[in-house]
């Protein structure tokens, strides 16, 4: 019975895991063929123009295109990838709980012998696989393309592993956020408000803490700041940010498991 | 041992912890005691807002109970949830399905969600009239009987030995509407259990061994069909010729209006009383209007229709309720 609902949400996750996936695909190999284009030329042009504000917009949420590493992190924090990750980190989970409450169909499926633990933790899975895989789409393309692009010896690939780890470490705890809204709200749109409010707020200090010096501090209470891409590409792993990253997921998904199973379902609107 | 059992249920949605939004909870459903027996066919009566569906979520662990408790087929409904799933089929009322799916596929996924076969699939496939090209469409394509058929076959294609279904009849034609109550009666000859809310009188009637009536999340009635037949007002119209009979004191008898020749009254109960002294008059034609369900239902639930004093008013609203075939609250 699980094994048809694991495929089931497979199924109908799968255009918009493919269309993802191919986003993914396209924008982790174009930065890297920027970088080996024009990254010297851009990198030179910068630090010859003795304009610190330039130099602190072009290191973009501790990516830049002067470096291989650099471009891959960029790569990461741009919003096309937020936003194509958001796909699943934001629109899966409220659309497979709180979506399918709204819409009626969460009752048709919950009518049968499915407890909600057994649901959610499908649900959960599904999300996960494949947020690691979209991760794991964006890094090949990017390691491919910088291949392609003769830069690769630039790239210690060993350590990618560990990118895509806290990649998706931080894409599944951003979705366990969302899996909470989604079991405490009734409709769609409070849950999604509270979500996008949560994902935007995290990155958008993020930002202003990685092109504004004075303002750094505030970029430590974002999440998105605890995937240190430069860092993870040269082996540097942060056991406090995996802790964070992880106790954030873990604190999610016990929120979730508790409140999901005790929460009443309203009648469909 | 009784399939369905409440004891006392209830459940009250608080109005939320925010000051602006406190106030008094509202009562959905207030200590409701039920009890349905193996192989009848329940009907459960209350217009919109009743706590019909409220009920019947309680019983399928969608909603918690407040206070009471509630068992199926022994089962208690917050503890044993799954094991009652596993035995029973439901339909929701306005039921949505999965529209990206294909009629078939759905079922399939329905059914294998079940673990077991489904071997009503094909014979309730046929008996409501979907064709095997209908099936293969996706069900987004489906008109609203079509969803309903569909939402029939699957609460029932796994054989269930409990139904639990919202309204089924909804937006089904009359000629389905038919089959599918032809179906129920199939299902209780093969010792099935059905429980079924509507406030669609007329099929209640045809099919139910057994109703409850409830009214702003009260039990008021519940006893069988025949029960709440015979203790309905039947309306009497004699055409006599000669002396009119003198019906003072007989059991039963109300509402007595005689003019030209006609004698119009209500009978409640026995009709032996009231034949015995009509007989003595002569009868030149009888009509004896059978009692509906309707009326029953108005008398139990009609807005302070038990308050009301004006006779003339009730049976305005029992001819209304008659035309229509559907009360409204």
């Amino acid at each position: 019975m699980i094994g048809i609902l694991f495929r089931r949400t497979f199924q109908a996750n799968g255009v918009r895991i493919i269309a993802c996936v191919i986003g993914l695909v396209v924008w982790g190999a174009v930065l890297p063929l920027v970088y080996a284009g024009f990254g010297q030329t851009i990198g030179a042009f910068i630090r010859n123009s003795n304009n610190p504000l330039m130099e602190q917009f072009a290191s973009f949420g501790g990516g830049d295109l002067f470096s291989l590493a650099g471009a891959i992190a960029l790569g990461f924090i741009h919003p096309i990838a937020i936003a194509l990750l958001g796909v699943m980190v934001v629109g899966f989970p409220i659309l497979s709980i709180v979506g399918e409450r709204q819409r009626g169909t969460l009752e048709v499926l919950l009518a049968r012998p499915i407890s909600r633990h057994a649901l959610f933790l499908v649900l959960f899975c599904v999300g996960a696989l494949s947020l690691a895989l979209l991760v794991a789409a964006q890094l090949t393309a990017s390691v491919v393309s910088a291949a392609f692009s003769g830069v690769l010896d630039e790239l210690h690939v060993g350590n990618i592993p560990l990118v895509w780890a806290m990649g998706t470490l931080l894409s599944v705890a951003l979705m366990a956020i969302a899996f909470g809204a989604s079991v405490s709200f009734d409709r769609v749109m409070p849950a999604l408000g509270v979500t996008l409010v949560f994902v935007l707020v995290s990155y958008l200090l993020e930002v202003v803490g990685s092109i504004w010096p004075a303002a750094a501090w505030v970029s430590d209470f974002s999440l998105f700041h605890y995937v240190r891409t430069k860092e993870l590409l040269d082996g540097q792993l942060r056991l406090f940010d995996v802790g964070l990253l992880g106790g954030v997921l873990g604190i999610a998904l016990l929120y979730s498991w508790i409140v999901f199973p005790r929460r009443d379902i309203a009648a469909p609107s | 041992m009784p399939v369905i059992r409440t004891s006392g249920l209830g459940k009250h949605y608080p109005m939320g912890a925010w000051p602006a939004r406190r106030g008094t909870p509202v009562r959905a459903l207030e200590a409701l005691d039920v009890e349905v027996m193996p192989g009848e066919i329940f009907g459960f009566l209350g217009p919109n807002g009743a706590g019909k569906s409220t009920t019947i979520r309680i019983m399928l662990g969608f909603l918690h109970p407040t206070s009471g408790s509630a068992s199926i087929l022994g089962h208690d409904v917050v503890r044993d949830g799954l094991a009652i799933r596993k035995r029973v089929g439901y339909l929701p009322g306005g039921i949505s399905l999965y529209d990206s799916m294909t009629g078939n596929g759905l079922l399939d996924y329905l059914a294998g969600l079940y673990g077991r076969p489904a071997p009503l699939r094909a014979s309730l496939i046929e008996r409501l009239e979907l064709s095997e090209a209908d099936l293969k469409r996706p069900v987004r394509d489906y008109s609203r009987g079509m969803r309903q058929k569909m939402g029939i076959i699957q609460a029932l294609q796994h054989d269930p030995e409990l139904a639990i279904l919202d309204e089924p009849t909804e937006g089904l034609d009359p000629l389905m509407q038919h089959a599918f109550l032809a179906l129920l009666d199939e299902r209780r000859q093969a010792g099935r259990t059905l429980f079924f809310s509507s406030h669609v009188l007329s099929e209640v009637e045809r099919v139910c061994d057994r109703v409850a009536i409830i009214r702003r999340g009260k039990l008021v009635a519940m006893s069988s069909v025949a029960t709440l037949l015979a203790r309905r007002r039947r309306h009497v119209e004699a055409r006599i010729e000669g002396a009119m009979p003198d019906l003072t004191g007989v059991p039963g008898v109300s509402a007595v209006d005689i003019r030209d020749g006609v004698l119009r009254c209500d009978l409640e109960g026995d009709v032996g009383p009231f034949l015995a002294v009509l007989s003595a008059a002569t009868v030149r034609d009888l009509t004896i209007e059978p009692a509906r369900l309707e009326e029953a239902f108005l008398e139990y639930y009609a807005p302070d229709a038990a308050d009301a004093a004006d006779a003339a008013d009730a049976a305005d609203a029992a001819d209304a309720a008659d035309a229509a075939g559907v009360i409204s609250p």
